[in-house]
């Protein structure tokens, strides 16, 4: 069967915030995620998926489970480590960055993986059978509905992503492995809420509504039902649209690493996030990464005040300091009055 | 093994004290283990991890949440017994962890079996294992070091207690110290060999330190004057046991090891005490609850209740802050609540001479009274049934569903539908020489099958059926109820428990809220709720049970419990039979739906009536007077610590 073209990203009307977020997170994998929260309809689960179509390559040691990095050695499964320190060589393949989703109902032993039951039985040992957490190693992991996802998965989505290793003590196998990906959360905030902790995890949030704009409503319509009819046809018609989108992605991610930010700008960044009474210092680092981000987008190496405004948007709300019962809102005003000091 | 390469402990801004304390467990695992506290993102396991490169020699084990008891504790070695024909112990995380050091990350979170049994191997430096028929008992000496989130729940008093050292990471409030950190964080991202090379000579020095120190830590002495001195701190502390004393000592030689030196200064103790004091603080004797019932509890006593139940946060400084935090959104909601035009006209008339007046007036709102002491007892009352025969705690529930954590394994009563295979081939394998071979490197008989046994932490369902007619709405009597339901909902949000609330008044029963996970609702909806007028408990009754019965079909796997909160008094009349009788009726039908209650009574006129008493006898209820709460909290948890031991 011939799989259907995936809806293309650039297509998606509106909804810019979101589709900033996770343009940004695949800029810089290391900004922690996006949360996306909203209403049941509004694109969430399609812009996710759509943006594996913008992913870059990325080089890995060739049959790696993992797909270590060999450039970054300090990473490495086991088993590169120990090819490494036998002095053997290691290839290096090239491969797409992946979208590797987590459904609600995942058990447990799916996620962290288990003991390999075929090996066990037929050879009589013990092989570790890697699960989603090795999969999602140096790709995007995506949640749908992560706020129902159950409180043991969590536990140990959050472990993994504490430090990057995924720890596996259980069914007879100890094994660890490396476990670096970016978090892509949906939630309908209606059917209950996320845990702060996990919350925090996210580097970004968005919140996404439907159009209200008429117009926008009627050629969210228009393109869906283009699509419908003829996706092969609909993408070709994008296509100059995407390959415009990925082309500067990827030199976002060149520019990323000569990023310059002035120290009056980090200190404006530390003393909103005082002001703000935000929890430690995930809000002020991720502020000022996302900012550096946003500046690669925009083709430069240097942060304005813009930026960091911009990126406000996204690293501030959910990151508020609040206690259990209470809304959390962000003081624009302030931000906004630290900021232009 | 691999040589650490993660964020040099060196490169850690500020968290002194975090630093401090995790040296001290280093230098002299005697310290007992260590407890990080702190909000997320202050840098708890970046700095804990960090102390990895700190200790030459040794390593950090990492023990995770998912882990299960075989790889806990050892189990029979798979490869081994096959091979060689006869059982082999394979060790266990604990095993491994021998001489070096187990981490734990989110040490709230994991379960409290697992805890139990790291801790009283920890305790005793001694791993006993009797399971899969092996036998097996060897000597385990290793650091415990763990972290934690208040947040997202904290420990029991006993649990804590456990620990030797606990320490908190600081909230950061120094703009040029944050921009510090944002800046080695980036600098550590980009180039982190680079980063790691600019603090090789600190960690070099620190390693050096720590080293030195453990050399000297044998050697260390105390003088009579120091014992004495440690025994006085702890019984000024108030703290329960000899623990104290021991920890205290230990880190007190680490603090002065670490300085150099043999002999111990009372600057090393107070250094110490820093850490093994503020957790375990106890109370004065003379605030213990007397037998003699008191009019008001005293505020103070109050206080005291609360702080020992937060557990961590009870130290003498932080207290302040707590306070303040406390009485902060309280300044908040009076005025909130203020502006609505009915409260303000009733404002007058809400003196306590109000005393004897019959139907009390129109509606008002109460602010609810944040001081009021958490009421966790209250369900552990509720469910001391479940808790005797179930696994025992509020959050974990058995589950027969293929979900949950796989905890450990079992002889299968019936048909196996969720097969531990690793248990099952860990029961074969001594056999395999006996049996005929099959194909397979194993052979499986059914006598072999081993089935899951599986736990999910899912919470409870509660709901709150409140009376809010006016005699309840009387002497702030709601502001208390309210404080008291919102210490019940904070809970209920650690624990991820589904929340209803419900209301009767004037004639009829109003489900303000329905079943939840979003505390936050079942917060705004009883913020919001209005007293006034007379008291229908029959039908708040039914109301409730109806309500449990629809939820309970939608939620199997959750048991209901209702906490009902009023005074008893009874009097609107429904149909021709009597209110307090109508009242008993439906009281009983709860009884026979077997439904889990508790009754909290409001009832405080001179007068007694005790018909939320008579109410509670009814239902098979348990029975708390809101007057007595806050003496009766402090017994019962000291009740649930020895019951937890």
């Amino acid at each position: 069967m011939k799989r259907k073209a995936v809806y293309p990203f650039t297509a998606i009307v509106g909804q810019e915030a979101m589709k900033l977020a996770l343009i940004l997170n695949v800029i810089d994998p290391l900004l922690g995620g996006v949360l996306i929260k909203g209403e049941k309809g509004t694109a969430k689960s399609t812009a996710v998926r759509a943006l594996a179509e913008l992913l870059p390559a990325l080089t890995a040691v060739h049959g790696c489970r993992f797909r270590c990095d060999p450039a970054v050695p300090e990473h490495f499964c086991d088993d590169c480590a120990a090819l490494t320190a036998a002095g053997k060589p290691l290839l290096a393949e090239k491969m797409k960055m992946r979208v590797v989703e987590l459904p609600v109902s995942a058990t447990e032993d799916r996620v962290v993986g288990t003991l390999d039951i075929e090996h066990a039985i037929k050879h009589g040992e013990k092989k570790f059978e890697p699960g989603l957490l090795a999969e999602a190693n140096r790709n995007i992991l995506y949640v749908d509905e992560i706020n129902l996802l159950d409180d043991h998965v969590v536990d140990v989505l959050l472990d993994a992503a504490a430090m990057g290793v995924n720890t596996v003590e259980r069914e007879g196998v100890s094994y660890s492995h490396p476990a670096r990906f970016v978090l892509v959360g949906t939630m309908n905030p209606e059917e209950g809420d996320i845990r702060p902790q996990l919350l925090d995890r996210f580097g970004l949030s968005v919140t996404v509504t439907g159009e209200h704009e008429p117009s926008q409503r009627v050629e969210v319509i228009k393109r869906r039902l283009a699509y419908e009819e003829d996706p092969d046809a609909f993408c070709r018609r994008w296509e100059k649209e995407q390959t415009e989108l990925a082309e500067r992605i990827t030199t976002a991610r060149q520019l990323l690493p000569q990023g310059k930010i002035s120290d009056e700008l980090l200190l404006k960044a530390a003393e909103a996030a005082i002001a703000l009474q935000v929890d430690g210092h995930r809000a002020d680092i991720t502020l000022i990464k996302t900012a550096l981000t946003v500046a690669a987008f925009e083709g430069r190496t240097q942060v304005t005040k813009e930026d960091v405004k911009r990126a406000a948007a996204l690293v501030l709300p959910h990151r508020m300091r609040r206690l259990p019962f209470e809304e959390e809102t962000v003081d624009w005003e302030k931000v906004k009055e630290i900021l232009d000091a | 093994m691999k040589k650490f390469e993660g964020y040099p402990f060196a490169a850690v801004v500020g968290q002194e004290k975090v630093k401090k304390a995790l040296l001290l467990v280093l230098v002299n695992s005697r310290c007992g283990s260590l407890l990080i506290g702190g909000r997320r993102g202050t840098a708890k396991s970046v700095t804990a991890r960090g102390a990895e490169e700190v200790v030459q020699g040794r390593r950090f084990f990492t023990l995770p949440l998912s882990i299960t008891e075989d790889m806990l504790l050892g189990s029979l070695d798979l490869e081994q017994t096959l091979q060689k024909g006869e059982k082999a112990f394979a060790p266990g995380l604990l095993s491994r962890a021998d001489g070096n050091i187990l981490y734990v990350d989110d040490i709230n979170l994991l379960r409290r079996e697992v805890l139990a049994a790291v801790q009283t191997v920890h305790a005793s430096g001694v791993n006993t294992v009797e399971r899969e028929g092996l036998s097996h008992r060897e000597e385990i000496n290793f650091t415990l070091i763990g972290t934690m989130d208040p947040a997202e729940g904290t420990f029991p008093g006993t649990v804590l207690d456990r620990f030797g050292l606990y320490v908190e990471t600081e909230d950061m409030a120094d703009a040029e110290q944050r921009a510090e950190v944002i800046r080695r964080v980036l600098n550590y991202e980009r180039e982190p060999a680079a980063f790691r090379k600019k603090y090789e000579e600190e960690t070099s020095k620190l390693q050096l330190q720590l080293k030195k120190a453990r050399q000297l830590l044998p050697r260390s002495e105390v003088s009579e004057a120091m014992l004495a001195l440690t025994a006085q701190l702890c019984a000024r502390a108030f703290c329960a046991g000899h623990r104290a004393e021991l920890y205290l000592l230990e880190a007190t030689k680490a603090a002065a090891a670490l300085a150099g030196r043999t002999y111990v200064l009372p600057s090393d103790l107070e250094e110490a005490a820093l850490f093994v004091l503020p957790h375990r603080m106890g109370k004065p004797p003379q605030a213990e609850p007397q037998e003699e019932e008191k009019e008001e509890p005293e505020p103070q006593e109050e206080k005291d209740a609360l702080d020992r139940q937060e557990g961590p946060e009870n130290n003498a400084e932080p207290r302040k802050e707590k306070e303040e935090e406390k009485t902060a959104p309280q300044e908040l909601s009076p005025k909130e609540n203020g502006e609505g035009s009915e409260q303000g006209e009733e404002k007058g008339k809400e003196e306590p001479s109000r005393a004897q007046q019959g139907p009390a007036p129109a509606e008002q709102v109460a602010a609810p009274d944040k001081k009021f002491p958490p009421l966790q007892f209250l369900l552990q009352g509720a469910r001391s049934r479940q808790e005797r025969r179930g696994s025992g705690k509020r959050s974990l529930t058995r589950t027969s569903l293929k979900q949950g954590r796989y905890v450990r394994a079992e002889l299968p009563s019936a048909k196996v539908d969720d097969l531990a295979l690793d248990a099952t081939l860990r029961a074969a394998a001594p056999w395999q020489r006996l049996r005929e071979p099959q194909g397979c490197s194993v052979t499986i008989l059914k006598s072999d099958l081993r089935q899951k046994v599986r736990e999910q932490r899912i919470g409870n369902t509660f709901l709150f059926a409140v009376d809010a007619s006016g005699s309840m709405g009387a002497w702030e009597r709601m502001k208390a109820v309210k404080g008291a339901v919102l210490q019940l909902l904070r809970e209920a949000y650690q624990k991820r428990d589904r929340v209803g609330l419900l209301a009767f008044r004037r004639d009829r029963a109003e489900v303000l809220l329905p079943f939840t996970h979003s505390i936050e609702l079942a917060q705004k909806a009883l913020v919001r709720l209005p007293t006034g007028g007379k008291t229908p408990l029959a039908e708040g009754l039914t109301a409730a049970l109806t309500m449990i019965a629809r939820g309970n079909k939608a939620q199997k796997e959750q048991e209901p419990v209702l906490i009902l909160v009023t005074d008893g008094r009874a009097n609107a009349k429904s149909g021709a039979t009597e209110p307090v009788a109508a009242a008993l009726k439906a009281a009983e039908l709860i009884k026979k739906a077997k439904i889990k209650a508790a009754v909290i009574d409001t009832e405080r006129d001179f007068i007694k009536l005790g018909i939320a008493q008579k109410v509670a006898a009814a239902m098979g209820a348990s029975y708390h007077p809101l007057r007595k709460l806050s003496q009766e909290g402090v017994l019962r948890i000291v009740e649930n610590l020895e019951g937890e031991l």
